[in-house]
């Protein structure tokens, strides 16, 4: 077991990064070559799965929320012109 | 051939403008139902869809650019225009809450007591806090400069520098202001005088805090090896973006803040 913290130990050394925190490392390159295969995915879906994720999750809560405030609008409106078509007699 | 002979940018099929109507359907409705039954669920999920929509596709706009190369010289050129006519939009914008601040200041009615301020209203004093912010703004507007030269002349250190002292600054303008709000006699409720001052102070802060947000960015990229020293449209129309701002804020200062007090 102690053989495996020893290993753990030389691994974690190793992915220490030299650079320092603010230095970004350019990666236009690798960047313009994952944009440019040609799969014919389109470029809003084209960085990978998380791509996927926000964009079902912006559909969601958009065609979502869409749905569900013309129903609560409409729901509303009814319930308020329900409530004025019965004025409450003034005393 | 399944390749253009054209230097025009066909863009992919997109949701976003999909998702940017609905988000602006959501945010008015959402709006009213606060407004009026103060319920917020719309509202909030017309704010979160529309800074989604903008971040994905302003994240796809750089991909178009950056990534996959076709912003060739015609398409850049659209995309000043582009940028240029928004800016003019909004200069409109904000004419029409100058145009109601001196249709109200220049011929004050018996209302007011017939003199600009309104009787009962103390107006800030234009030499303190409003001259500092002033100075801020003047003062980033060099540090932009000083940002895009540098970056003209490949010297990665000082335009991130520069960029970094022009959002500080930024965000320096928003906090003072803020603090001016709570400091404050008057109200937006408190007539025409309060009307006036916080519609148009409140829409440039708002501006200023997009514009902070547009430098961030800018940083960023800048930081990600994204702009060329020939090449950064985007830093350019988040300084032009900047310098509206500015301006904006001078006449602001200049018919508000001192004419008007």
């Amino acid at each position: 077991m102690l053989r495996n913290l020893l290993a753990l130990r030389q691994i974690g050394q190793r992915t220490i990064s030299t650079t320092s925190r603010t230095h970004f490392k350019n990666r236009v390159a690798e960047k313009q070559k994952l944009f440019q295969e040609e799969d014919g995915i389109p470029v809003y879906l084209k960085g990978g799965i998380v791509d996927v994720i926000l964009y079902r999750a912006t559909m969601i809560l958009t065609v979502g929320g869409k749905a569900f405030g013309m129903f609560e609008g409409a729901a509303y409106a009814i319930y308020h012109l329900a409530v004025a078509s019965f004025p409450k007699k003034q005393d | 051939m399944t390749h253009q002979t054209h230097a025009y940018h066909m863009v992919n099929p997109s949701p976003w403008p999909l998702t940017g109507a609905l988000s602006a359907f959501l945010l008015t409705s959402g709006l009213i139902m606060w407004f009026h039954f103060y319920y917020t669920l719309l509202l909030a999920t017309g704010l979160l869809a529309s800074a989604m929509t903008m971040f994905q596709w302003w994240r796809d706009v750089v991909r178009e650019g950056t990534y996959q190369g076709h912003h060739t010289p015609p398409v850049q050129k659209g995309l000043r225009y582009g940028m240029v006519l928004f800016i003019i939009s909004e200069i409109f914008f904000f004419a029409g809450f100058f145009w109601a601040f001196y249709h109200s200041s220049l011929a004050p009615t018996p209302q007011t007591g017939g003199h600009w301020p309104p009787t009962g209203i103390l107006p800030l004093n234009p030499m303190e806090v409003p001259l500092l912010n002033t100075a801020v703004l003047l003062a980033s507007g060099v540090t932009i400069t000083w940002a895009h030269h540098s970056l003209m002349e490949a010297n990665r250190k000082e335009s991130a520098q520069a960029l970094l002292m022009t959002i500080a600054l930024g965000a320096y303008f928003t906090y003072l202001q803020m603090s001016e709000y709570s400091e404050t006699s008057f109200t937006i409720s408190d007539g025409i005088y309060g009307s006036t001052f916080f519609m148009a102070t409140g829409f440039h802060g708002l501006h200023v805090i997009i514009g902070t947000t547009f430098l961030a960015t800018c940083y960023i990229r800048q930081q990600m090896y994204h702009f060329t020293s020939s090449h950064h449209f985007g830093f350019e129309a988040a300084a032009w973006y900047w310098h509206f701002v500015d301006v904006v804020w001078l006449f602001l200062y200049i018919s508000i803040y001192w004419w008007g007090s």
